[in-house]
């Protein structure tokens, strides 16, 4: 089987029969039901750019277990410029949908588990890689979605999993079979939990020995019994049900798309399983799924930041405020600060290393400064967004009041910028940078990939205080003096 | 204006882009203004660079990076025509020209094919 197209992406969806529950309804078709629809178009975006000889170079790859030329989302990094290339794509995708496109999580998830079930293989003598690498085969021919799903729900934070009063508040081994394990818990967050084909499942922290049965990493297709999908609400999301204007990014949506995945006694067979009860390479695993994460930050986050300026420049043309010096500054710093957060990524993909299997990753160090500062720079390009457009931004009429037969002409007259403008125009402006700015946006920048805490403790240990301080020491005159400090 | 010369067979142009993660010209306007001339002047055809016996293949860079660039694209050719943002061959050339410029050079190396 060959790349699908988006069409393809869609069809492959109907005929898949997940449990998928939101706001209290059964959801038939995922696939044609408005709460998804966006972060389906999204989703499918990765598979018709695939398509676009424009976008080959960075969205296709080359597999290197079939030769076969196949979506990058199911890719294995296996050089520098597959690290650079994943960035490159990602921010090519953002500028296209200005929204997520959610097939990232998956991606990285995959990147990580190829490498540490080679390491636990060594060291274990398992057969975890070999599972592994057939289930790539599949998903590489058959170019599936594959959801990363990591984030547990955690009870009580000061508990670890196996001290929660609640023993499923961690996903966890509840019964091993001879032909495979039963699992229950649930994970919370997960982008593109709805509309991918399969769920990578990986523990969320670093484990002990008494965690044991926390430490697993699985597969499950959607659609598996015991599988239940519960869908996130999202702000202002049901004018995605009775509203077009105002919706803002009408074809992608705001955000990815978050389900809480909970698994009820779900069955998964031996030939799925890469990790159960390894514990001591739980950190490794979360270690570097997070570095690939957030290497994303500054590619992906990027491609939005210039959808975002896009619709501030043309904003204030239709304001009639594009020539006043503070505002041109104030679009130069939004420049500014999202080619800072590309650079981020950039390096950090240029700085990354091979690892025992042959795979790559990126430099671990870089890659989390790039994700703290995408959780303070994308407050601070939005908050330049909301400057330059106004406060109509918080109090603009609604599209069913615009439309309104007895109001719409008030809502015309008086909501008009420059006179060749229509007001449409500007309320479309207006509802795309509030979507981008307000909400539920932001606070996927601060806290996917993981909180800020998350990446501050990663640079902590990487930081080398210990060697900065005997560089001052030496210059100090402090202690020995050696002629170079190494 | 451009002479059409009759040769042997049809030149084989290809197209590859670079990726186009942050492009600073319109790449798809040069191509589909090659699609056009192609059309029009019928002594070169636009191939896929899966093609063998490539005559020139034309690499379209949206920056001055030009990650398009690589040895192993310009083997697909005999010959290779680089736009790299503003630039053709690293000379500087406005945006607003670039797709009559590629036309230019093309033809250039057309017409010295044997």
């Amino acid at each position: 089987m060959t790349m699908m197209t988006g069409k393809q992406y869609r069809e492959s969806l109907r005929k898949l029969k997940p449990e998928v529950y939101y706001m209290g309804e059964k959801i038939e078709s995922v696939a044609d039901h408005p709460a998804f629809i966006p972060h389906v178009n999204a989703a499918a975006l990765t598979y018709d750019m695939a398509q676009a000889p424009e976008f080959e170079e960075l969205l296709t790859a080359i597999s290197h277990l079939t030769g076969e030329k196949i979506n990058r989302f199911t890719h294995i990094h296996h050089s520098h410029d597959d690290l650079v290339k994943k960035v490159k794509m990602l921010r090519a995708l953002g500028q296209q949908t200005g929204s997520c496109f959610q097939r990232c999580v998956g991606f990285d998830g995959l990147n990580s588990v190829y490498s540490i079930t080679y390491d636990i293989d060594q060291k274990m003598g398992t057969d975890y890689h070999k599972r592994l690498v057939k289930l790539l085969k599949e998903i590489q021919s058959k170019d599936l979605m594959v959801s990363g799903s990591m984030t547990d729900v955690k009870g009580n934070r000061r508990l670890s999993p196996s001290q929660q009063k609640d023993p499923d508040l961690y996903v966890h081994v509840a019964e091993k079979k001879k032909d495979g394990i039963v699992v229950r818990g649930a994970k919370a967050h997960i982008t593109g939990g709805v509309n991918s084909h399969g769920h990578l499942v990986m523990p969320t922290a670093a484990m002990k020995a008494e965690d044991a049965d926390y430490a697993v990493c699985f597969y499950v297709p959607v659609d598996a019994p015991g599988l239940v999908h519960i869908f996130g609400r999202q702000t202002n999301d049901t004018r995605k049900c009775n509203c077009f204007l105002d919706q803002g990014n009408v074809e992608y949506g705001i955000v990815g798309g978050e389900a809480l995945i909970v698994f009820d006694n779900v069955f998964v067979p031996w030939e799925h399983v890469f990790m159960c009860g390894e514990y001591e390479f739980a950190y490794e695993l979360v270690e570097r799924f997070a570095t690939a994460h957030r290497q994303n930050y500054g590619g992906c986050k990027t491609g939005l930041a210039d959808v975002l300026i896009g619709a501030t420049y043309a904003l204030a043309q239709v304001q009639g405020t594009d020539r006043a010096s503070h505002i041109r500054d104030k679009l130069v710093e939004m420049a500014h600060l999202t080619e800072t957060l590309y650079c981020c990524s950039i390096a950090c993909s240029c700085q990354g290393y091979a690892l025992p299997g042959g795979s790559y990753m990126a430099d671990p160090l870089l890659a989390n400064v790039t994700k703290l500062n995408v959780t303070r720079l994308v407050y601070e390009i939005a908050r330049l967004a909301q400057d330059i457009a106004g406060g109509i931004l918080a109090t603009a009429p609604s599209e069913m009041d615009w439309k309104d037969p007895k109001v719409g002409k008030y809502v015309e007259k008086y909501l008009k910028g420059v006179e060749e403008v229509p007001t449409e125009t500007r309320l479309r402006l207006l509802r795309l940078i509030e979507g981008m700015t307000c909400g539920t946006a932001l606070v996927e920048s601060m806290h996917g990939a993981g909180s800020p805490q998350a990446q501050r403790i990663m640079i902590e240990r990487q930081a080398n205080l210990e060697r900065k301080k005997r560089l001052a020491e030496k210059l100090a005159k402090i202690g020995e003096q050696p002629l170079l400090v190494c | 204006m451009i002479q059409v010369s009759k040769k042997s067979r049809l030149a084989k142009v290809a197209l590859k882009y670079c990726g186009s993660c942050n492009p600073r010209v319109d790449l798809r306007r040069i191509a589909r203004h090659l699609a056009e001339v192609a059309e029009r002047r019928g002594d070169f055809q636009l191939v896929p660079l899966s093609e063998e016996n490539i005559d020139v293949v034309v690499i379209l860079c949206g920056c001055p990076r030009a990650c398009g660039n690589k040895e192993e694209v310009k083997a697909r050719a005999k010959r290779s025509l680089v736009t790299a943002g503003e630039s053709i061959n690293r000379q500087p050339v406005p945006e607003s020209d670039l797709p009559l410029i590629v036309e230019r050079e093309l033809d250039k190396i057309v017409s010295e094919r044997p």
